[in-house]
């Protein structure tokens, strides 16, 4: 924190309080925006037709309406078996065991993989969609590298096994990101600790388990709440992908919110999933920040 | 040398085996790209000619490279200018509210972006910015918490002594920002436009909500209209297409690397 007393801040205060409004302003309209969307969650307003011009407010309607209507509950259902195997148990456990894996590795191999890795992470979503489409389908790469050659007919993956195809896609898209933080995590694990480990008879495994991953519990919690509030709310390469279907095998809560908002047009009900869609993130972020705050 | 013997041959071979499996998709969109006789299946090309690149390259879908380039730089440049001018003052300055605003901007900055869509379409209507004008808009009010943090917690490493030194040689405010301030945050500064303009080259909702005509449209809104426009699916134009549309980012990304990692380094000093 800098002296209050300083000649130079106190000839530079005032320009740089004007310089700091148009932050500001933008700020309150974030905020303004949020209480907006929470406002709309309580009417009953449309995007098209009367309720669009002359709508009310309904109380709870709209949440009440989450929990006796079908959909909400099967869409969350779907959001968190995608976000556990997608984000936690993809990108998180092997994205780790590969930082692990790589480490001892330096020079052409481990920047080959490493580059094999950031491509998919640098693509842009909806190229990474394009992609995962083409392979997917009948004449793509997935039936002509393995089920052709193992004597099976070729089948359109994405209509038999939606939701898996979308989650090993986002593990292919997202996994370098976790990548990159463990392997930064695991440079900050002093050698020595692990020598002394080695030292006093600790197979491979107990190393990990118990002088690993206790060390850097703190990047792990730092890793889960990015991966797990952005694989939560993702729309963007499941939608291009599926667009939700079959059916709704694959709408996670985005892609029901965007569903119920702008192709069904009722604002009101969407506005409604963003809300719960906010309260649930929060929660899980929450958990984590406390996890990042307890001693080691 | 001796780290590398000490890899077991298996672990070796199941790297290469991730290695390969990660990039085959590439080697496909690769040869699809460069083959105009393609037919979409991983083949070698049955002949070699740039005609799927000039395809993409014309008409609407030459319009929606620009349309992105415009619509990233743009977010970009004014996320940095926007946070950067708010950043320093928060960082040296000591205001009244300044921890409330602090901690309002984390709590800001774990919503989802999804949940201001509708109340964002509202706003775009009102204001008669339905267009990639404003996606650039909402895109900045978006990135803002996280860029502003970022550019507070830098500005905190940089000494304020060497300003202070300036400003006593008479340097004006508008030097003491040009020649000194901005190239020693430098790095932060260049890590908040890469996450911006990375964020808006990939933006795929907002465009699809805001953008109305083909000719209007970003990159990602039309490659992803592109999929299932032709009777058959036209591979090669795709796959070149989304080369096109995947270079600026990769691109980016490796023409700033050296500051991407001193930046991150900067910011995990304090952050």
């Amino acid at each position: 924190m800098a002296s209050q007393t300083s000649p130079w801040l106190r000839s530079a205060r005032a320009p740089m309080l004007i310089a700091m409004l148009p932050a500001l302003l933008m700020i309150a309209v974030l905020i303004y925006l949020t209480g907006w969307a929470i406002a709309y969650s309580f009417t009953n307003l449309e995007l098209t037709g009367v309720n669009s011009i002359n709508w009310r407010w309904i109380g709870f309607d709209n949440y009440v309406r989450l929990f006796t209507r079908h959909g909400f509950l099967e869409s969350l259902w779907v959001t968190v078996i995608f976000t556990f195997f997608s984000a936690i148990v993809g990108q998180s456990v092997f994205g780790f065991s590969l930082a692990l894996a790589l480490r001892p590795l330096y020079g052409v191999g481990r920047t080959l993989v490493e580059a094999a890795l950031m491509l998919g992470w640098l693509l842009p979503d909806i190229v990474a969609s394009f992609l995962w489409l083409a392979a997917v389908s009948s004449p793509g790469l997935l039936n002509a590298l393995v089920l052709r050659p193992l004597g099976m007919q070729p089948i359109d993956l994405l209509a038999q096994y939606a939701l898996p195809v979308v989650i090993i896609a986002n593990v292919w898209k997202g996994t370098a990101w976790s990548y990159l933080l463990f392997s930064a995590a695991l440079d900050s694990v002093p050698r020595d600790v692990m020598e002394a480990a080695r030292v006093d008879g600790a197979t491979g495994l107990q190393r990990i388990f118990l002088v690993v991953l206790p060390m850097i519990r703190a990047h792990i919690a730092t890793n889960m709440l990015f991966i797990t509030i952005w694989t939560f709310t993702y729309f963007t390469l499941i939608y291009s992908l599926t667009g939700g279907g079959p059916g709704t095998q694959t709408e996670v809560l985005s892609i029901f919110m965007y569903h119920q908002s702008f192709g069904v047009g009722k604002l009101g009900n969407g506005a409604a999933i963003s809300v719960a869609m906010m309260l649930i993130v929060g929660v899980l972020s929450i958990f984590y920040l406390r996890q990042l705050k307890e001693p080691k | 040398m001796d780290a590398q013997s000490r890899t077991p041959p298996l672990m070796a071979v199941a790297l290469a085996f991730i290695a390969i499996l990660w990039a085959s998709p590439f080697l496909w969109l690769v040869t699809t790209a460069i083959d105009p006789k393609t037919t979409g299946s991983l083949d070698f090309p049955h002949a070699l000619g740039p005609d799927n690149f000039i395809h993409a390259l014309s008409g609407n879908s030459g319009l929606q490279l620009i349309n992105s380039i415009v619509l990233s730089v743009g977010t970009a440049t004014l996320t940095v200018i926007v946070c950067a001018a708010a950043a320093y003052p928060l960082s040296r300055l000591r205001l009244p509210g300044r921890n409330l605003l602090l901690w309002g901007l984390v709590l800001l900055r774990l919503l989802p972006a999804t949940g201001v869509v509708v109340p964002l379409y509202f706003s775009a209507l009102w204001l008669h910015v339905l267009n990639n004008f404003g996606v650039m808009l909402a895109l900045t009010v978006l990135n803002l918490p996280f860029a502003l943090l970022l550019l507070k917690n830098f500005f905190d490493t940089v000494p304020i002594e060497l300003e202070e030194a300036a400003y006593v040689e008479g340097a004006s405010l508008f030097q003491i920002i040009t020649q000194i301030l901005m190239p020693l945050s430098r790095s932060g500064l260049v890590v908040v436009w890469f996450f911006s303009f990375t964020g808006a080259w990939n933006e795929f909702l907002l465009p699809l909500i805001f953008s109305r005509t083909a000719a209007g449209f970003p990159m990602s809104v039309g490659l992803f209209s592109a999929f299932g426009q032709h009777g058959a699916v036209d591979y090669g134009f795709l796959a070149a297409y989304s080369m096109i549309y995947a270079a600026p980012a990769v691109l980016v990304y490796f023409l700033l690397r050296r500051n991407l990692n001193t930046g991150f380094a900067g910011v995990g000093v304090k952050g």
